[in-house]
């Protein structure tokens, strides 16, 4: 072998063990803080699984009812508001009670059904049933409100029906349009699934800005950057340590909680390929990261470090449809969001775990989250090197 | 206890916040654009679902079916497949959320009479998204019912369909949204965010301002001061608690002139409580930075035990009422849940004091519990 060779070999040996030698000192300087340990930990596990427990679907709301008919068809309809959508707790004299029961939050739904109700209905004449809804918290009113309708329509059709002499076997010569829907990928509807992973995904975001940023503000703050700065160090091999490391640590957490919690816990059949799922958790960590070391470099200290990571943090999550339908966003709103790794990252990984899609279907997703991605760590890479070069 | 004392710390506090320009207008921005982005961008209705049909009759009576969908403001079409596998790749990539497969022969076997099933495909990804699209689905389906009965019974009866039609559909239903009659979310996400931002920012600012004491060892002056610990901890945290107050009224502010949200409550019952509510989050704040060594772990524990209980146990996303027996427990754990009670009651329901006041108790007695907790975690000898 002839010098120069050996000279370069040498040269890059040096490169990577030190390189080596940096990203061991942060996963050191991680572990020795013991209540951070702690925090990514449960992060990863119990945060995920207590999210998991939460249901967004209207859960047993509260119905009370002022029947003024007190006939068998009254009967038949308050019957019909049933959990899990509604408990009923029972009967009001008057409608004064109602409001009352309104006002405290005791009630979210109160059904007026007016005198005379199966008089009318077996007359074929029209009645009206009257439905106050709690809308103050619009989600839970529209849900309520939307379910009550379908409840009195569908007990108006079927009366209907009955009237008309059309039940059991004589309903096979009626034209109707029957529906029959099939629910795919989470066909029990079971809210765990759905908001178990979306929990996750904002862990994974939350401490792909957090930690490397702290990382970096926190040798700014200390002043140990300095020492950092007067070794033989470059610019890369001490900010490419930083985000190595807590991709690490991250993406072990992400294995951590997909095998216990969300495979061992919640039984969410893994369709997709893991593989697959790692690689585009590293590829989003690595961009996050970026956008980490951005904050880094434009804060002073710690505090102000993780008000911004806070301020970047909460329009991303609440942007990227982890919480919210994405179609259902303003107009320029859905179109800032193409600029959010995140919308990338939450696709593909619903994607590949719930539905098993492949590379076939997620390429242009992988695409946009990989030129994104680049753009966002160069960035913030060419601000660190920049303040530190 | 030394007022003089305590005012000096307080004074010393709020210097040292003011010299930090960069925190120090954070410390009001972060709540405005928050406030700013989440009034202009949470928007929970589902709407505008995207959708694809596969058309396997194409008939006059098909295409008038298929249009109660493309024309609904729920569902946004996006064209027709030619096979069901086509139908599978675009679910799997989340291109749409839903498709609707009509049978061949749907025109000839309603004309003739008898009824037939239509196939619906729906995305179970998220799963309360999925349940309103199918109510959609069963809503558009009745009402083409509710016709094709009409028509079937006014030919068999021999009558016109407008007579008929009371027969069909005999129970007309009279909605009434109380408190919210025109379901503006953005009247009862404005209050919700209130409570939202002012858990989340006083703690954070409490934690970082404490542990960044500890963790530069300026601490220690206080160890050796002659300060007590009530003192310390009272002159700590009143500029803290300004701040946070001051940002009430910014809040509050912005929800009814930006956002319109009406208020209807006792302002003065309302101002109290929420006196009382940052106090306690505060208090939050003053409890994880004497447990947290660095401003990292401050940092994370914060964002931990604020952001889980003021999206999912706050009745922000989740009504309290939904929650099953132990998510209802752990909400009524947090103090989230008493105040999104009061700032809805304050500005959507019009009601005070009287109705309210238990919350506000609620708090009040969070408040100390977490003040007293405090009070007897710190210690101005440090441990061996």
């Amino acid at each position: 072998m002839s010098l120069m060779a050996r000279i370069i070999e040498g040269k890059r040996y040096h490169w990577w063990s030190r390189m080596a030698a940096m990203t061991g000192k942060e996963l050191l300087q991680l572990g020795r803080d013991t209540v951070l340990v702690c925090a990514v930990l449960y992060l990863f596990t119990l945060d995920v699984m207590m999210a998991g427990g939460v249901k967004m679907d209207l859960n047993q709301g509260a119905i009370v009812v002022h029947d003024a008919d007190h006939s068998m068809a009254s009967r038949e309809l308050i019957y019909r508001f049933q959990p899990p959508y509604f408990k009923m707790l029972g009967e009001i004299l008057n409608e004064k009670e109602g409001v009352r029961l309104l006002d405290h939050g005791e009630a979210l739904v109160v059904l007026d059904i007016p005198p005379k109700f199966q008089h009318d209905l077996l007359q074929g004449k029209p009645t009206a049933v009257q439905v106050q809804v709690d809308a103050s918290n619009t989600i839970l009113g529209t849900l309520a409100a939307s379910y009550s309708a379908q409840i009195i329509g569908q007990y108006g059709f079927d009366a209907a029906l009955q009237r008309m002499g059309l039940t059991g076997e004589s309903l096979e010569a009626v034209p109707m349009v029957d529906d029959r829907h099939r629910v795919w990928y989470n066909p029990n509807q079971k809210d765990a699934w759905f908001m178990s992973i979306s929990e996750l995904l904002t862990v994974i975001t939350v401490l792909a800005m957090l930690l490397p940023a702290a990382a970096a503000v926190r040798e700014k703050e200390r002043g140990t950057i300095e020492q950092l700065l007067v070794s033989p160090l470059t610019p890369i091999q001490i900010l490419l340590p930083k985000v190595i490391s807590m991709t690490l640590v991250i993406l072990i957490g992400t294995a951590l909680c997909v095998g216990l919690v969300l495979y061992g816990f919640f039984e969410i059949p893994i369709k997709g390929s893991l593989p697959l799922f790692f690689l585009v958790t590293a590829l989003y960590t690595f961009a996050m990261s970026g956008l980490g070391l951005f904050i880094s470099t434009i804060s002073r200290n710690l505090a102000q470090a993780a008000m911004l990571v806070m301020m970047i943090m909460m329009p991303i999550i609440l942007l990227s449809g982890a919480w919210t339908p994405p179609e259902a966003m303003p107009d320029g709103i859905r179109q800032a969001m193409y600029f959010s790794p995140l919308y990338y990252y939450i696709e593909m990984a619903y994607d590949i775990l719930l539905k098993g899609a492949g590379l076939a279907v997620l390429w242009d997703s992988l695409l946009s989250l990989s030129l994104l991605g680049s753009v966002v760590f160069i960035f913030g890479v060419w601000r660190f090197k920049r303040q530190f070069g | 206890m030394n007022i003089n004392r305590v005012k000096i710390l307080a004074f010393k506090e709020w210097r040292e916040i003011l010299r930090d320009r960069l925190f120090f207008s954070l410390a009001f921005v972060a709540p405005i654009s928050m406030m700013l982005v989440f009034g202009y961008g949470i928007k929970m209705d589902v709407e505008n679902i995207p959708f694809a049909i596969l058309d396997q009759d194409r008939s006059a009576m098909s295409r008038d079916y298929l249009h109660l969908f493309i024309d609904s403001r729920y569902f946004d079409y996006q064209g027709d497949v030619a096979n069901e596998r086509e139908i599978d790749n675009l679910i799997a990539g989340s291109k749409i959320r839903f498709a609707i497969i009509v049978p061949p022969k749907f025109q000839q076997t309603l004309l003739s009479g008898r009824p037939i099933a239509v196939e619906s495909l729906i995305d179970g990804t998220f799963p309360s998204r999925a349940s309103i699209s199918k109510g959609y689905v069963a809503a558009i389906n009745n009402a083409f019912n509710t016709q094709l009965l009409t028509a079937y019974m006014s030919q068999k009866m021999g009558t016109t369909p407008e007579k008929v039609a009371g027969f069909v559909s005999p129970i007309k239903i009279q909605l009434r949204y109380l408190y919210n009659q025109e379901i503006k979310s953005i009247w009862s996400i404005a209050p919700l965010m209130m409570m939202f931002i002012l858990l989340m920012m006083p703690p954070l600012l409490t934690a970082l301002g404490v542990v960044r004491e500890k963790e530069n060892g300026s601490i220690y002056n206080i160890y050796s001061s002659t300060i007590t610990r009530g003192e310390f901890l009272i002159g700590k945290l009143f500029p803290y608690v300004v701040i946070s107050c001051i940002n009430v009224v910014i809040l509050w502010l912005m929800a009814i002139f930006i956002f319109g949200a009406p208020f209807k409550g006792d302002p003065v019952f309302f101002f109290i409580a929420s006196v009382i509510y940052v106090t306690c989050t505060t208090g939050i704040g003053l409890l994880v930075s004497l447990i947290a060594k660095t401003q990292v772990s401050a940092m994370m524990i914060t964002v931990l035990v604020t952001m889980v209980p003021a999206i999912l146990y706050s009745g922000l996303m989740v009504p309290i009422a939904s929650m099953d027996a132990a998510s209802k427990f752990e909400a009524h754990l947090f103090p989230a849940m008493y105040y999104t009670e009061i700032t809805l009651g304050g500005f959507l329901k019009g009601v005070g004091m009287d109705e309210l006041w238990t919350h506000a108790a609620a708090l009040l007695l969070y408040t100390l519990v977490l003040w007293l907790a405090s009070f007897s975690l710190f210690h101005k000898r440090v441990k061996a």
